[in-house]
Order: structure tokens, then sequence, then C-alpha cells
């Protein structure tokens, strides 16, 4: 059970982004919030250069570092192994982040910060190998919030400006059987004759054909009345489709919603 | 990572951009040291734009205000991230750095 991804890089300083990549990446398929990515980030960043200065570099060894990412549900775990000299980098002292200017050190801190940002962090010596093995329990605190809205607010309206709406549906997939209710929420607005309107799609992680025809038939109705439907935040994936649909030549597209609002207000003066 | 730097009338502002890592963060201090060399020790670090910063940043910026303290001079810091300042913090560094919410309030403050 579980997901793994593993990554080997040659123990040289530059390659050392390339694994910060890679664990972001994992952690993010994870679920984990920004400020957990953020700290497996600079654990990984701090473990892998440790290991570059004072293992390889120093000892004039050349070596490769490999890096195995798990999420097995309960926690992602980062497990990093070095071919280095043995040395268990947890056994450092800590330097005591109360010191004044005058007796601090300037460096020092790499393995602190790993300890202090990790869940848990544990070290072994196997064959041949320094194994550092560090994580995150996937606890609420860690987690993104679940964005599960009650039941029939899956749609936020509210107004920007004179006459300009913004429409956000909350569902993270438009397809056939959420379509329907984003349909009902897209209508009860061109009804009310509220046709200049912005729908930011950053919620939308996937959008089916359903979806599509929602968005376009809403278009078509603001444009008969002399209004606009304009797209914002769009997720890659969703972004994608479009391109593919050729969707993007029909719907204006911006980064986000206040660039949206800028555009339309232009538009409406 | 980029580093822009603007001579103000009292303050050498660096408007630092993209990530300080072990691979450039030497950069970096060599920045820091060039002003300092100068003699401009009042300098302010706008880290609005830092969206990762490593122990290895940490290192450079420790290194130049033990420089400009040396003399009157002193680095202050504006408007890093949430997560610049819990770096910041778990060091004990948000006691020893003054910084403020934004870089017209960090320039102002000299």
């Amino acid at each position: 059970m579980g997901e793994e991804h593993r990554i080997v890089i040659p123990g040289i300083q530059d390659r050392v982004p390339d694994v910060c990549d890679f664990v972001v990446a994992a952690a993010r398929r994870a679920g984990l919030n920004e400020r957990a990515i953020y700290h497996c980030q600079m654990a990984v960043d701090e473990a892998c250069t440790n290991v570059i200065e004072h293992g390889f570099d120093s000892a004039g060894v050349a070596g490769q570092i490999e890096v195995l990412c798990r999420d097995d549900g309960e926690s992602y775990t980062v497990r990093i192994a070095d071919n280095s000299p043995p040395f268990n980098p947890l056994l450092r002292d800590d330097p005591d982040p109360d010191a004044p200017l005058t007796d601090r050190e300037p460096g020092g801190w790499g393995i602190y910060f790993i300890k202090k940002m990790m869940d848990a962090a544990s070290y072994h010596y196997e064959e041949g190998r320094n194994v550092l093995v560090i994580a995150k329990f996937k606890t609420p605190s860690n987690l993104l919030q679940a964005e599960k809205p009650p039941a029939g607010t899956e749609t936020q309206v509210r107004e920007l400006g004179s006459h300009i709406w913004a429409i956000t549906p909350t569902q993270t997939r438009l397809e056939s059987n959420t379509a329907p209710a984003f349909q009902t929420a897209m209508d009860a607005q061109l009804d009310a004759r509220r046709h200049w309107l912005i729908v930011d799609m950053s919620h939308v992680g996937y959008i089916s054909t359903s979806g599509l025809k929602v968005l376009v038939g809403a278009w078509r109705r603001s444009r008969d009345l002399g209004g606009n439907v304009v797209l914002a935040g769009l997720t890659p994936h969703v972004l994608e489709v479009f391109e593919t649909v050729g969707f993007d030549q029909i719907f204006e597209i911006f980064e986000s919603v206040p660039e949206a609002l800028e555009h339309m207000s232009s538009q409406m003066a | 990572m980029e580093i822009s730097t603007s001579e103000l009338k009292r303050v050498t502002l660096f408007d630092i951009r993209g990530r300080i890592d072990s691979t450039n963060a030497a950069e970096l201090g060599d920045a820091l040291n060039a002003a300092i060399d100068a003699g401009r020790t009042q300098i302010v670090l706008d880290l609005s734009n830092v969206e990762y910063m490593s122990s290895a940043g940490l290192r450079e910026l420790v290194t130049a205000l033990k420089k400009v303290k040396r003399g009157t001079g002193d680095l202050r810091l504006a408007s890093p991230s949430p997560r610049v300042l819990e770096v910041l913090e778990l060091a004990g560094l948000d006691s020893i750095f003054e910084i403020y919410s934004n870089q017209v309030e960090a320039v102002g403050s000299f």
C-alpha cells in the first residue's frame, strides 16, 4: 500500500534544487498544505546540503544521494540515503535560538530546522549508507482543508463592482453530476440581468463537456444581453482542456479575478 | 534568485526575488559585502518576493548583520512571507533583526 517515488542525484550542490522540486511535487500529491510542503522542502534541502558539504566535499569523496518519497495514508515520509562516511546528523548539538547576536555563529542551523519542522526524524546506517528518514504526519494541521461546502452553497456569488459579479463554483469537479447545480446558479444570475460575470475557476481541477456546455451557454446568453462571461484562475488541467477544444479562443481568460475585473471594467466603460 | 540594488539617500535597498539556497546564497553574501565594504552600512532587504530561504540564506544575513553592527550601521528586513518569517522565528532571528511590514517603513526607519 502507498505511493512511492524515487530520485537519485550525484552529490553536488547544484542538483539539490531538483530534489526539492521532486519532494514538493510528491508532498503536494500527498495533500499536504503549503506550510507543511515548505517544511518538507527545507528539511530535505538542509539534509542534502549537509551531506554534500560535510560528507562528500570535506571527505573528498564523490557519491550520490537517493531520495524516496512515500505516502502511506498516515504520513508522508522522505528517506534520504547517501554513501558518505557514517555520520548521524541528529546527534549534533542544537544551536541556541535565544543567543544574542554577538554569541552566534552565522551557520549551523540546517539540522536544527529538520528537527523543528518535521514531525519525526530518525537515522541509521545500513549497507554502507547513511539513511535519514523524516516524516510529516497527515494530521489536519498538515493537510489542505477539505473543501466540502454545505449543500446548496456549491456556487458562491458576490458583487465586485457596479454590475460586475463574481461566480465561484466550489466544486472541484464540474461534470455531469455537478454541472446542473452550476447551470442553475449561472441561469439565476442571467435571469436577474447580471450579465457581466467573472467565473472564478480556481477550485475546479477537472471539467467535462457537461461543465463546458454550462459555460458556453452562459457566455452566449450574456453576449445576447450585451454583457460578457470571462474566466479567471484556471487550474493547469482545466486550461489544457480549454486549449484542446479551442475554448481559449472563445473565452477571455485571466490569471486572477482582480485582473479580470480590471479588464471587464474597461470593457464596460 | 535575482538581486536588484538601489542606492537611496541614506539606505541601500536590496530587492531580492526567488529562492535563496545553498546554490546561490554566496551571491547574496557577495552583494551585501560589496555594499558594506563601500561604506553603505544602512541596509534594507526587501524579502517580499523571496519564495524560499534555507539556512544558507540565514547565514549570509547574520554574517552581514554582524559586519554592519561593528559600526553604526544596521540591516533591516521588509515584508518576509509567512513561511520565511517562520524560518526567522525558529532561529530566534525575529528578535535580532528589525523586521518591517513593508519596504517604505523599513527604509523610513533609518
